[in-house]
């Protein structure tokens, strides 16, 4: 076995040094997300900023479930609103505490994904594609027609941010504040992304992408299949949830219509141009399609013509979006330099 | 002639039908531990419906089935796999996106030992199961001789390569019983007997082998017992010099395919 | 009280056979290619606005605004085999077809959204108050007219799979592509006749839900999301199947509207698909299809 041994050696050299990269990476983004409330100070951009942070959220919660374990969730804006309302309305109607209230409108959204991938999880990707989008017609229509309890198109308003957070020695941090309110959601982001990054390396990361490429062949390894979708329909739609959470309290107001299947596809949008089955991918992916459109404001309503028509080219000239092009130039750039140092 | 040790597998009337089409009918079997089991016979015998009854892709209409003293009837697959049962696939199917160590790896699935808390945050166990597992899978690559392709994606492997990784990625799972469907198919002659000797040190690590195949040079070489089917039903078994013996399989059969 | 319900049932029909025209063809496609056809329901939202354009503004003649939706919903289905499913059947993925049909949907809505406004159009026709009575309950000229053409179309469309080679062909490669290749059948040339068959339906039930629905760029989601329904309750790939869920379809939705309230419909249709997945998960009159493996 020395031959195997030695191309471990090798093999793990690169490994490592990827591993500090890795970890670079991490604290760059860290550093950015502290310093961008400080480059964009005007409530705009801010605001942005937040609504970037939920769509990170929204987006990476979408990928794991489809880009690893190649099950199309269409009812994330559902879970989205699941979260949104559940934990409003425990605030509202019965003056639970706000954090109390999060985690519980991320337990409802999440067990809403459970007993709606527990229909479809038997049968081929497409099935689950279908009842996730009926799952959202139904969750939107409901939101829309039991008034009692959401008021129905009327709306919610009036919701109050995260109650101030008390730092031993230091004055209480107020979420009425634009820039902290993004560090609370930026901060969550991160920490989700932490929790899939560790979670896709792992041999979970494996199981579940042996069920996205074949699930007949996944289960001769003893991949129970319908358990491992389940799960993964479950960590998607609790985070949809907390997005859900935060969209609440950040807005102040909830209106059905947020929450319509569209949102869904736009979700989907922000995952497949960023690159399905990376995490980055779709993280990137969420902050080019929310602040494009801000960019692009003088040209119109053309927010969604422009993603229906970047997912069509993405799917079929770019399949793994923004990482593969970024991959595909720095191999360009770096193939030359290679050459130069062999002549 | 290895036979003799405690029966593996065994199988008593075995009946499945698709839409009153009767695929496999009425098949016994028992498969001795450390043997080399082979199923022929003509194309559409009911071969690989019996290899998908004995992994638990299909269930059987009627009929026992126990393996190591466990019944497996109504089990699922993949719960199979936990008792020791692996398989390949007739029609290659691996993880072709991914590189060819991935697919050993994702074979390891029900052999990790984590625990549950260290899949969020990695701790020493966790570092030990990977390095363990990507060990054993290099191990496992340099036995079908695709270590030096480890890296590469697996749809990028020639035919014959595909089939050496998919019987490693079974193995991965570390079991008592492979079943190989039709492993020779597509491969030339030099790959066969590469596969052949695998098969024979498999054998000689105490792995029982149940294998379909058409190469009869391949079979009569290595077999310790061979089932020939015929229409979904028994047709004869035994060892390799009296089937080749026998009229009615050639009759059926070999007269046909060896000349 | 009985005249309502048949009154309802009635109305249930009409809309329910339209319901089965749309759904036949993702029936179709899905029976052929196993793939789904997103772009589907802006095709049904097309094919109402050219039969409007073409009945209101050139010629005043529905019929003729029927036949040109039917046109131009063939083309797009031509159109987007062609530019979508055709490049992508190699990928081997079940997902991303869907997908980029659904960008394509995005982009078509959100096109017609800019060119047309969202303000939706009054689509009448000369035959909506042409009214025929029988009993107490009454049928407009327009809903005989659909009932007529649909009862016709399906026919049609049984008789073209039944009898001729095209139609066997196409059954055969729904059955099994492998063999139907050996067998001489240009696989390539099936879809295509497929996604012409199937969107010429769709633009030719847009053209006849026109008037029915409300009329604005978003009217083929509504319907599309409950042929989805019909296809999974009827059995994906099954004709006669999608026949009958997309009268039941039909009928749930006349009498929500008269015995509960239109803001139950699709809770009711989409807790019936919920319920089809966890009792009979291949749809509730198709047969099981085992996977080769």
């Amino acid at each position: 076995m020395s031959d195997s041994a030695a191309t471990q050696s090798s093999s793990s050299a690169p490994a490592a040094s990827l591993l500090t990269s890795r970890r670079l990476w991490l604290v760059v983004a860290a550093i950015v997300i502290g310093l961008l409330p400080a480059i964009f100070t005007d409530s705009y951009w801010r605001t942005n900023l937040i609504v970037c942070a939920i769509n990170v959220l929204l987006a990476i919660g979408l990928d794991f479930v489809l880009g690893y374990a190649g099950q199309l969730n269409l009812g994330q804006s559902a879970f989205y609103g699941i979260g949104a309302y559940a934990s409003t309305l425990l605030i509202t109607k019965l003056g639970i505490p706000f954090w109390i209230a999060f985690a519980a409108g991320v337990l409802i959204a999440g067990i809403a994904g459970v007993f709606l991938s527990m229909f479809a999880v038997r049968l081929r990707g497409h099935y689950l594609a279908i009842a996730s989008l009926g799952f959202a017609v139904i969750t939107y229509q409901v939101l829309l027609n039991w008034i009692s309890l959401t008021q129905g198109p009327l709306g919610i308003y009036g919701i109050a941010p995260p109650p101030p957070l008390a730092v031993p020695g230091l004055p209480p941090v107020e979420f009425s504040n634009l820039a902290n309110l993004f560090y609370l959601t930026a901060a969550f982001a991160f920490l989700v992304y932490l929790l899939l990054d560790q979670l896709v390396r792992s041999p979970i990361g494996e199981t579940l992408t042996a069920i996205r490429e074949d699930e007949v062949s996944a289960a001769s390894l003893g991949v129970n299949g319908q358990k491992w979708k389940v799960f993964a329909f479950a960590v998607s739609s609790a985070i949809g949830g907390a997005a859900g959470c935060f969209y609440a309290s950040f807005v102040g107001t909830l209106v059905p219509d947020a929450f319509f299947m569209t949102e869904s596809f736009s979700i989907l949008a922000m995952v497949i141009v960023g690159g399905m089955g990376t995490l980055i991918g779709p993280v990137l992916g969420a902050i080019l399609l929310t602040v494009l459109p801000e960019l692009l404001r003088g040209i119109g309503d053309l927010r969604l013509i422009v993603y229906g028509i970047s997912v069509t080219l993405v799917v079929l000239f770019m399949p793994g979006g923004l990482v593969q092009a970024a991959r595909l130039i720095a191999g360009r750039l770096r193939r030359p330099a290679k050459m130069e140092s062999r002549s | 002639m290895t036979g003799g040790g405690e029966i593996l597998l065994h199988a008593e009337g075995l009946h499945k039908s698709f839409g009153g089409v009767q695929a496999v009918r009425d098949i016994s079997l028992a498969i001795p531990a450390g043997t080399v089991f082979a199923v022929i016979g003509p194309n559409g015998a009911g071969k690989s419906t019996l290899l998908n009854l004995l992994s638990g892709i299909y269930q059987p209409d009627a009929g026992r089935l126990t393996f190591a003293g466990v019944d497996v009837v109504g089990m699922t697959s993949h719960r199979r796999v936990r008792h020791g049962i692996a398989r390949t696939f007739q029609k290659i199917r691996l993880f072709k996106q991914l590189t060819v160590l991935e697919n050993v790896l994702a074979g390891f699935h029900i052999r990790h030992e984590i625990p549950l808390w260290q899949y969020v945050l990695h701790g020493p166990a966790f570092r030990r199961d990977r390095e363990r597992c990507r060990h054993e899978a290099m191990d496992l690559l340099a036995f079908v001789g695709l270590n030096q392709r480890a890296h590469i994606t697996a749809g990028s492997l020639s035919y014959g390569e595909q089939r050496m990784l998919e019987i490693a990625r079974a193995l991965a799972a570390a079991p008592r019983l492979l079943m190989i469907d039709e492993p020779a198919a597509g491969l030339n002659a030099a790959e066969v007997n590469a596969l052949l000797e695998r098969i024979v040190a498999l054998r000689a690590r105490g792995i029982t082998v149940v294998m379909v195949e058409h190469n009869m040079d391949l079979v009569m070489q290595i077999a310790d017992r061979i089932l020939v089917m015929d229409y979904g039903q028994y047709l004869f078994e035994g060892a390799p010099a009296d089937v080749q013996a026998h009229p009615g399989v050639i009759a059926a059969y070999l007269g046909a395919e060896v000349r | 009280m009985l005249t309502v319900i048949l009154q309802q049932g009635i109305n249930g029909i009409v809309v329910g056979s339209l319901y089965v025209l749309v759904a036949l063809g993702l029936t179709l496609i899905y029976g052929v290619l196993v793939q789904i056809n997103f772009a589907h329901a802006d095709i049904v939202t097309i094919g109402a606005f050219v039969a409007y354009f073409v009945t209101h503004w050139l010629s005043g003649n529905y019929l003729l605004g029927i036949a040109a939706a039917l046109v131009v919903g063939s083309a797009l289905g031509w159109l987007i085999n062609a530019a979508v499913f055709a490049p992508l059947r190699d990928r081997g993925n079940e997902l991303l077809p869907l997908i980029a049909t659904i960008g394509v949907s995005i982009m078509l809505q959100n096109a017609m959204l800019v060119l047309l406004g969202p303000i939706p159009y009054a689509f009448s026709t000369p035959y909506s108050n042409q009214v025929i009575h029988f009993g107490g309950a009454f049928l407009t000229v327009q809903n005989a007219l659909i009932i007529i053409v649909s009862v016709l179309t399906i026919a049609l469309l049984y008789a073209f799979m039944k009898f001729t080679f095209l139609g066997k062909a196409l059954r055969a490669v729904s059955q099994d592509r492998e063999t139907a290749g050996l067998m001489g059948i240009n696989q390539n040339h099936v879809i295509m006749l497929t996604f012409v068959i199937a969107s010429a339906l769709a633009g030719m039930g847009g053209a006849m839900l026109g008037p029915v629905l409300v009329l604005t760029p978003f009217a083929g989601t509504s319907v599309i999301v409950k042929a989805f329904a019909i296809v999974i309750i009827g059995g994906f790939g099954n004709v006669e199947g999608t026949i009958i869920a997309g009268l039941i379809v039909g009928l749930i939705e006349s009498y929500t509207t008269q015995f509960l309230d239109p803001g139950w419909i699709d809770i009711v249709v989409f807790a019936l698909l919920l319920l089809t997945l966890a009792v009979r998960p291949t749809g509730l009159i198709a047969e099981r299809r085992e996977e080769n493996v």
